[in-house]
């Protein structure tokens, strides 16, 4: 923490998660409550829509379904091989969709215990949304990092994949090497960055402005972050799906000079355009 | 005192690229969507690619501040 020397900070703010109580050898956050009520909430969800499900959908179910229905559009046109990681990207989209959410429920960054840490009373929220802790969104991104490595493996084999990362020219291995192996590697930690990052300073923004200003004006921005909820979820689902995507396609657009043979299965070869955009980002 | 300079600094300084490329993407894909609004579906998922991708520079700065706030 910072040193406060004059007076009451304006808000209380915890970058890390704060913990609850002892359960056994497990320490219990308040962020791993706000993962649990996400998962609680999805498996109501769905639940709910696989007893009481209609062919002709009623409006809980329309929109139960929305999300589900944009997201498989999306990811449907993607690539010829969408069948694959279509159930890994809807998973990520939904969960990180909630635990973004559950952050913007009445009460959860005001209603909690007080705790006396280094001499001073602080209110420690019970609830704390998943994706503002760091932990969450970097283990997120671990599973989406070892399925696309996954995924670039087994589509064009451990010598394909490291080819890959040696690069075109082979005399420019040793300086295309270690860049592509950290650009791999930055994959992982700008995806768990940006989710935390987003939500954590959105958590932040709301608590500023409700103590600013308590009426009316922070309704603004809880609408505003209601947004940022789905975009950062979007956002999340759409670049595991292209980084997969690309790692599948990669061989087939790369090595195209040399392997011809069966020309006839380059019909999926030309990347889609997301692929596209994230290559050359 | 100086870190919490140094962060403001950090993020306001960060801020000004990703607003700007920000702008030029969001200009690029209204433009793209006056002219052909049947193409929004195929405009969409790569213009949420490209204005996460700038935004994710403005969370760079973001995490740096923070860190300087909490950790330096």
């Amino acid at each position: 923490m910072p040193e406060e020397e004059g007076g009451e900070a304006l808000i209380h703010v915890a970058i890390k998660a704060e913990e609850l109580f002892q359960l056994g050898p497990l320490m219990v956050t308040n962020s791993m409550v706000g993962a649990l009520l996400t998962t609680l909430l999805l498996l109501a969800a769905a639940l709910w829509i696989t007893r009481r499900g209609t062919v002709v959908p009623t409006r809980m179910q329309s929109a139960i379904e929305l999300p589900i229905e944009l997201m498989a559009g999306i990811i449907s046109t993607s690539s010829s091989r969408w069948r694959g990681y279509a159930a890994l990207i809807l998973g990520f989209f939904l969960v990180i969709l909630i635990a973004n959410w559950v952050g913007l429920l009445p009460g959860v960054g005001t209603i909690g215990i007080h705790q006396v840490v280094d001499g001073h009373e602080v209110l420690t929220p019970i609830v704390r949304p998943a994706s503002a802790d760091l932990n969450f969104t970097l283990g997120l991104s671990i599973v989406s990092f070892v399925m696309f490595i996954y995924w670039g493996i087994r589509a064009n084999g451990g010598r394909g994949y490291l080819r890959e990362l040696l690069g075109e020219p082979l005399y420019m291995a040793p300086l295309m090497f270690p860049i592509n192996l950290i650009s791999e590697f930055s994959r992982l930690i700008s995806l768990s960055m940006r989710l935390f990052g987003n939500i954590f300073a959105g958590e932040v923004l709301l608590a500023t402005m409700l103590a600013l200003a308590p009426l009316f004006i922070p309704a603004i921005f809880l609408g505003l972050e209601f947004l940022f909820g789905f975009v950062q979820a979007l956002v999340f689902a759409l670049l595991a799906m292209t980084y997969i995507s690309t790692a599948i396609a990669e061989h087939h657009a790369g090595g195209h000079d040399e392997e011809t043979d069966h020309g006839a299965t380059n019909g999926h070869a030309t990347p889609t355009p997301a692929a596209e955009a994230a290559t050359h980002a | 005192m100086d870190s919490n300079l140094a962060a403001g600094l950090a993020m306001g300084l960060g801020a000004i690229g990703p607003g700007i490329g920000l702008g030029i993407a969001v200009s690029k894909a209204m433009e793209a969507l006056g002219r052909n609004p049947e193409a929004s579906g195929a405009i969409f998922v790569p213009y949420i690619l490209g204005i996460a991708l700038a935004e994710a520079i403005g969370i760079y700065a973001l995490v740096v501040s923070l860190l300087l706030i909490f950790v330096g």
